[in-house]
């Protein structure tokens, strides 16, 4: 079993919607039991009175940090499927500081205020139908600051890929700046708030006993320690080859597709497969399968596609197709699939199908509609045109069909709602 | 092959929207009525057992015997009105009081719902001047009306057991309306008359409970009911309403809520051990495009955390609150928006996707 | 019906809870490939109201047409909008199992009601407003990317803990 469960499609969205609430309920839980449904509890951290938003933040984010850097690196989770925001920096700056801003002011952020209106804040309701407004405004004025919403660029990056360090140095420096964070916390709060620390919930009380609370930054630096030493949590450095399944999947033919049920989905629209053509640039321009993407062989990269991504390969006979199939096996891809025959079969059997004795009158009208559908025209009984074929092949586009039209389909991917906040 | 059974789909069963336009023709006006129809009948039946049960000392249960009535018609008046609503030729509603057939749920339908007018109006007089003194002082008739029918024992019996029965035919109708319409293979199952009628008592019960809750005097009030319906809890301060039914509401509500729910699992259950169509018609609530919506809103909210909720209110965990109530009611709407909308779409061609 | 206790129990060890939080969060990370949120929740609800009330000002505006997704199902099918759901759920669960739900305006001593409640407004606007300029809020952004090593999320969270800090000393008639 690999994680993360849903882009293995382990579940559909029915379901996740449901885990969402399940989630949502573990979040809002642990929220209002840190006692983050009284905003001034939450305002107290500015005041250096009460440094819970620091200490229940960093703790969350190092026990899940180190929880996916270990499950990673021990192969159960494939890291690059999980979903990283893009960052923009200049806007995520000004964001940041006008949250902060907010934050002081309204007493909450967007998910506290959820949790404290819900246990009877009134302000916290009235920071919700403040946020309300706020997101009303914006919309209005988006149109104007468009180009500015999506100023420096810099992709999905982390922090090791920007500072060029490993991953796991990373989140060993973080444990430690966390814990170290949390030390400096108490401090501050016997210092500037005078605030005695409970002996049962901190670091720096004493008598130095080994508390729930000691045990679990000990176990979080040892986490941390691991990951300093283990090396790249990323899946494709390292690989396995299992030549024996690889073997099997390649000799039963499960490896393959064929083109009928190739046909079958393009005309139904289906987007949750990406068709690969790896021919050359020219030889795609002159003809390609409706859908297709042109990645010539030699510019096959790993991170072309995510590793969970459904992927065809096609070339004209098959051959570069299968060199590719083995090329992304042996990166960690997990469902790639071959064109049966490549392009020639599609020509034969899609474009223009062939009449015999022994074809079924029902069977051959369905492959004239398929081949209509895709702008070829379907050959009688014995006038076969190999010859004729490369002329007659029909311009990329085909025509529009009522039914299930490719340009519908394609327009489904770009409006694909947001996966972030 | 499945982009020929689509096209024989087109050709052979006429589900093709643009050919037949007007194939979900349930818009939101069923599902609204048949929610209120479900809780009128559950409070009428609460109202008569209570009569039927308690002498007159015992019968402080005002808010069951009165107020709960009196919702009762107001709701019944608003379930009848979108009904109305949801008719093509109003002007012509009176013909369905011109005939009787045995074998329509409308026609069944639309005379019990003749008979459940004088029967609530006879249970909300019974002990209306106990219940809302400033009206029996404005009108001294209703105090006459009162002594009349408390006076006689029979007739008193009569009223709660008319409300009992009717309570009950209303209940079951309101879910054999769907039921006996073939067409919908989701909704072919003589389940959903129990489960309609025990849903609609959980939402009364949860109601009754919630007024009890808003209307208990100022010091026992839990304080997070304060802004809701404190106009409610003026009008009935007067006297103070009995507080050993919260508690008694509460767990008939919880018993109503699990019956519910085994009848929810009897009624998927019976999809699933049917026909293939039946078992996809199911599958549009556990795993199909109602999933989310069935298995949160209606399982989740509306049957599972009210009953955590109550059980914890009844073991004096944490206090009674209107939150239960609030999501029982919703969770009743649910119920029946997400089974006539899904209903709808299900067909029984539906096998051969 | 009253011999509840009416006491509010203490909140839980902030380490603790943090850690509870951590779980969860490392929970969506493994089954769903993805972090926690709020803010977009609202702005798809804000999105589906204003759609409903004005469809083609919706379809042209080019920030609520992101949150409306393609029409073949009801926008507010969305991972956010159940996720914040079950938050409002989980919370409620845990204030009354804790006593602590209360009907009450949280202020300092310092602070008239009216005032805080302007002041909560204002502040709810703001963090409405940048949460979508920076992209998420502290869910989205400051917890998911913060465990991700995310760059963005870094610069953000930074940023908060710095513009609160830098105004805190403005406000502080509200709190303490």
């Amino acid at each position: 079993m690999s994680a993360p469960f849903y882009k293995f499609g382990l579940f559909g969205d029915e379901a996740s919607f449901i885990i969402a609430f399940v989630i949502g309920i573990g979040f809002g839980f642990f929220l209002e039991r840190a006692g983050f449904g009284s905003g001034r509890k939450l305002a107290a951290q500015f005041y250096f009175r009460d440094l819970s938003v620091l200490k229940v933040m960093f703790t969350a984010i190092i026990t899940a940090m180190t929880g996916v850097y270990l499950l990673s690196r021990l192969g159960m989770m494939d890291l690059s499927l999980v979903y990283l925001v893009p960052t923009f920096l200049v806007p995520q700056i000004v964001g940041g500081l006008l949250l902060g801003v907010g934050f002081v002011i309204g007493g909450y952020c967007p998910g506290t205020s959820c949790v404290s209106a819900v246990t009877g804040r009134i302000d916290g309701m009235v920071y919700l139908v403040g946020m309300i407004a706020g997101l009303l405004g914006f919309a209005e004025v988006y149109p104007y600051v468009q180009n500015y919403a999506h100023m420096t660029p810099m992709g999905q990056i982390t922090l090791a890929k920007l500072f060029n360090l490993p991953y796991g140095l990373l989140v060993f420096a973080v444990v430690l700046m966390a814990l170290g964070a949390f030390m400096a916390a108490e401090w501050a709060e016997k210092k500037v708030g005078g605030k005695e620390p409970d002996p049962k919930g901190s670091f720096i009380a004493r008598p130095w006993r080994l508390t729930p609370v000691r045990i679990l930054a000990m176990g979080l630096a040892a986490a941390g320690f691991v990951a300093l030493v283990a090396g790249d949590p990323y899946r494709g450095s390292h690989a396995t080859i299992d030549t024996k399944d690889l073997a099997i999947r390649a000799g039963s033919g499960a490896d393959s597709i064929q083109v009928g049920q190739l046909a079958d989905w393009i005309i139904q629209g289906r987007n949750d497969f990406k068709l690969v053509d790896l021919r050359s640039g020219t030889d795609f321009a002159a003809y390609h399968i409706p859908t297709a993407e042109n990645v010539p062989l030699a510019s096959l990269t790993p991170d072309f596609a995510a590793h969970n991504e459904k992927i065809i390969l096609c070339s004209e006979d098959g051959t570069q197709a299968a060199k590719a199939w083995f090329l992304l096996e042996a990166q960690g891809f997990k469902s790639v699939y071959l064109l049966d025959g490549g392009l020639r079969s599609w020509q034969d059997m899609i474009l223009f199908p062939k009449k015999s004795d022994k074809t079924d009158e029902a069977v051959f009208d369905r492959q004239m509609q398929v081949a209509k559908f895709f702008g070829g025209t379907p050959q009688a009984e014995g006038t076969s045109a190999p010859a004729s074929v490369a002329v007659a092949l029909p311009q990329v586009a085909p025509p529009a069909q009522p039914a299930v039209s490719e340009p519908a389909a394609a327009k489904v991917q770009p409006k694909k709602k947001k996966e972030g906040c | 092959m499945i982009a020929l059974t689509a096209l024989t789909e087109l050709t052979v069963s006429r589900h093709n929207p643009l050919v037949d336009p007007h194939l979900h023709i349930w818009e939101w006006q069923i599902p609204v009525y048949l929610f209120f129809g479900g809780m009128v009948a559950g409070l009428m039946i609460i109202a008569g057992v209570r009569l039927i049960a308690l002498r007159p000392q015992q019968r402080e249960a005002l808010v069951c015997c009165t107020i709960g009535p009196l919702i009762g018609l107001f709701f019944l008046s608003l379930g009848m009105f979108t009904l109305f609503l949801d008719l093509s030729h109003k002007l012509y509603v009176w013909r369905l009081y011109t005939t009787f057939q045995i074998t329509s749920p409308m026609s069944w339908g639309s005379w019990i719902l003749l008979l459940v007018y004088p029967a609530l109006v006879a249970n909300a007089l019974a002990h209306l001047p106990e219940a809302i003194p400033a009206l029996a002082k404005r009108f001294p008739i209703l105090v006459t009306v009162s002594d009349f029918i408390l006076a006689r024992v029979q007739w008193v019996v009569g009223i709660g057991v008319a409300n009992v029965m009717v309570g009950i035919a209303l209940g079951i109708y309101t879910g054999i309306l769907l039921g006996a319409l073939g067409a919908r293979p989701l909704w072919n199952s003589a389940v959903l008359g129990p489960l309609f009628l025990f849903s609609g008592l959980s939402t009364a019960t949860a109601l009754l409970h919630g007024i009890l809750v808003i209307t208990t005097p100022d010091e026992e009030r839990p304080a997070f009911a304060d802004f809701l319906l404190s106009a409610l809890a003026q009008l009935t301060q007067a006297r103070p309403l009995d507080k050993n039914v919260g508690p008694v509401l509460a767990r008939a509500d919880n018993s109503f809520l699990t019956i519910e729910l085994a009848l929810l699992g009897l009624f998927l259950l019976g999809h699933m051990t049917s026909t293939g169509i039946h078992q996809q018609a199911a599958s549009l609530l556990l795993t199909g495009s109602y999933g989310a919506v069935f298995w949160v809103f209606v399982i989740g909210l509306g049957i599972v955390l009210p009953l955590v909720l109550q059980s914890l209110e009844l073991q004096n965990r944490i206090r009674h609150t209107i939150a239960p109530v609030i999501l029982v009611v919703f969770g009743g709407i649910a119920l029946r928006f997400i089974l006539v909308y899904a209903g709808q779409e299900s067909h029984w061609f539906q096998a051969l996707n | 019906m009253n011999s509840v206790e009416h006491s509010a129990k203490p909140y839980w060890n902030p380490y603790l809870s943090g850690f509870g939080l951590g779980l969860v969060l490392l929970a969506s990370f493994v089954i769903m490939g993805r972090g926690l949120g709020a803010s977009g929740a609202f702005t798809t609800a804000v999105a589906t109201a204003v759609h409903q009330v004005a469809p083609t000002h919706a379809e042209n505006n080019a920030f609520y047409a992101e949150y409306l997704g393609d029409g073949s199902r009801s926008p507010l099918k969305d991972w956010l909008v159940f996720e914040v759901l079950g938050v409002f759920v989980g919370g409620f669960l845990s204030g009354v199992l804790a006593n602590r739900l209360k009907l009450t305006v949280e202020k300092g001593p310092r602070i008239g009601k009216p005032w805080r409640l302007i002041f909560a407004f204002i502040g709810g606007a703001l963090m409405g407003i940048g949460a979508k300029i920076a992209l998420g809020c502290t869910s989205g952004q400051a917890l998911t990317g913060g465990s991700l090593l995310n760059v963005g999320s870094w610069a953000f969270m930074m940023c908060v803990f710095g513009g609160a800090y830098a105004v805190a000393y403005f406000f502080r008639k509200q709190w303490i």
